[in-house]
């Protein structure tokens, strides 16, 4: 018990350094607000053009649906995609993971505590960026009242945050072998695909149902799109179990992939600058 | 031989390969959203799917080639807050020219041609005069002159500001706005994007032109946007010049 206590404590320590760190680069942090708006204008102003008519029904959403779906992702992807663990790659590449490899620390738990605190503080800031976007535009939005669904859509969300950390710590992964495409694997797998995957950019049901059943055999649309299909019940009750089983699959047969993945590049880092 | 001392030299062309890769995803991807999109509401502010599809080649013509042509303006910042700027600005070259377009982008220079052929395809199917091709022609020219104007004010911010990275991504989450013809955006962003921000006289304006939209006046109005903004960038980065403190060096 005393052990369990030290170590939440150790991470607390770690949640709470890492907040303040964030305020380090306030400008950064700023733009990259700024620039989390300018998509969600973007996606807002298109569906509402697309929705003007307050009766128009396509691809099963209607005004209240859509917009509903845009201003959730806003919130979801600063829960989901807030990371401080993009920076991995590069320590790995730069051999400063050494440093913490000699800690009495889990590596996992210290970058899942560091990307809690990001997250933490890019849902804060997101939260007020849809309260005054809200208020400025006032779109019509769908509240989910069944308590069974609104379960589901949060334990969703859970797993979306575990399985999102341990997709980028695989793509990390590839730098124990190449250092040098640490960024060219996080642009392709974890800018392009998991964005456009996971429904952050556009909600993946417009597409023809040949192209969302491959979508499906991912593990993308679990990060995004799924939880805002549950929050908008869009999906009958049954089928959403079905979906919180497989993302639980993938986060577990993930998980054993990134182990496996995990000591096998640690035995071949050699700590180069170091 | 040891796969470990393969990876390396494979490293470099697969970096080339997984960006070329994820920019064609990306294009694919959007493109193909436009196209269903269009295909389930038929219209997107009165535009039909190909007129929509041609906004988005267009966007992305323009996109693509300033991404070619300016890259080095993303590698500028360590010039400025390390002080090796100095040494740029001591070189008996225009240290304008050399940070605005010292390093060009393979990658796109390998995606411009399959565009180019898009546009021609999808700007045929649209029936345009000759007249309207080349008003097409010159706006496109006018957009890119718009572009260049942008980057010169990122730098120009990047001396002043030490803040480049995020002011040039900002700048292309702007023009990103491109994407769709600005008509879909209510007031008063239209207005921002069409006089003070005119991601619509980059790319709405030139498609516009092709599909015969656009009056003379309105075609005149954007090439005296163009100069007036790149007169303006010209005179921001020379001001810019006059703030740099050579700082680190």
């Amino acid at each position: 018990m005393i052990q369990f206590k030290k170590m939440v404590k150790k991470y607390l320590q770690i949640f709470r350094i890492s907040f303040a760190q964030e305020f380090a680069y306030k400008v950064n942090f700023i733009m990259w607000r700024v620039r989390n708006v300018i998509q969600v204008l973007i996606a807002y102003y298109l569906w509402s053009t697309v929705f003007a008519d307050p009766g128009t029904s396509v691809f099963g959403y209607d005004q209240a649906k859509i917009l509903t779906y845009i201003f959730g992702i806003m919130l979801i992807r600063a829960l989901v995609f807030s990371a401080r663990s993009v920076d991995v790659p590069q320590e790995i590449s730069e051999g400063s993971l050494t440093n913490y490899l000699v800690r009495p620390m889990n590596y996992f738990r210290y970058w899942f505590t560091r990307d809690a605190s990001s997250k933490a503080l890019n849902l804060t800031f997101s939260i007020a960026e849809f309260g005054i976007l809200a208020a400025i535009f006032r779109p019509p939005l769908f509240f989910q009242s069944n308590a069974s669904y609104l379960l589901a859509f949060f334990l969703s969300l859970i797993i979306a945050n575990y399985l999102i950390f341990i997709i980028r710590f695989i793509v990390t992964s590839v730098t124990f072998w190449v250092p040098e495409l640490a960024w060219g694997g996080q642009f392709l797998f974890m800018v392009v695909i998991t964005e456009i995957l996971s429904g952050s950019i556009f909600p993946l049901d417009i597409f023809p149902a040949a192209w969302q059943t491959l979508f499906y055999y991912t593990p993308f649309p679990y990060l995004i799109f799924f939880p805002l299909q549950v929050y908008l019940g869009k999906i009958p009750f049954p089928e959403v179990l079905g979906g919180i089983s497989i993302s639980l699959l993938w986060s577990l047969g993930l998980s054993y992939v990134l182990k496996v993945i995990w000591h096998k590049g640690l035995r071949v880092y050699d700590a180069v600058g170091r | 031989m040891n796969i470990k001392y393969i990876l390396p030299v494979l490293a470099h062309n697969w970096t080339f390969v997984f960006f070329l890769i994820g920019k064609i995803i990306r294009f694919v991807f959007f493109g193909g959203f436009i196209f269903f999109l269009l295909k389930g509401t038929n219209t997107l502010a009165g535009y039909n799917l190909n007129q929509a599809l041609f906004f988005y080649l267009t966007f992305f013509l323009i996109d693509t080639v300033s991404q070619f042509l300016f890259r080095e303006v993303y590698r500028f910042r360590p010039y400025i807050i390390s002080g090796s700027f100095d040494l740029i600005l001591l070189k008996p070259m225009s240290p304008l020219f050399r940070v605005l377009m010292g390093g060009a982008d393979i990658i796109d220079l390998l995606t411009i041609p399959p565009l180019i052929y898009l546009v021609f395809h999808y700007g045929s199917l649209l029936s345009p005069s000759v007249l309207h091709t080349a008003y097409y022609v010159l706006l496109v020219i006018n957009g890119l002159l718009l572009a260049t104007a942008f980057h010169i004010a990122v730098l120009a911010m990047g001396i002043i500001t030490l803040e480049i990275d995020h002011t040039v991504m900002i700048y292309r989450d702007i023009q990103s706005l491109g994407r769709f013809p600005t008509d879909i955006y209510r007031e008063p962003l239209r207005g921002i994007l069409t006089y003070f921000v005119p991601i619509g006289m980059m790319i709405t304006v030139p498609a516009k032109a092709l599909m015969g939209l656009v009056n003379p006046g309105g075609i005149a109005l954007a090439f005296l946007i163009g100069t007036v903004a790149t007169v303006a960038s010209l005179r921001f980065w020379n001001f810019a010049l006059t703030k740099y403190t050579s700082a680190s060096s």
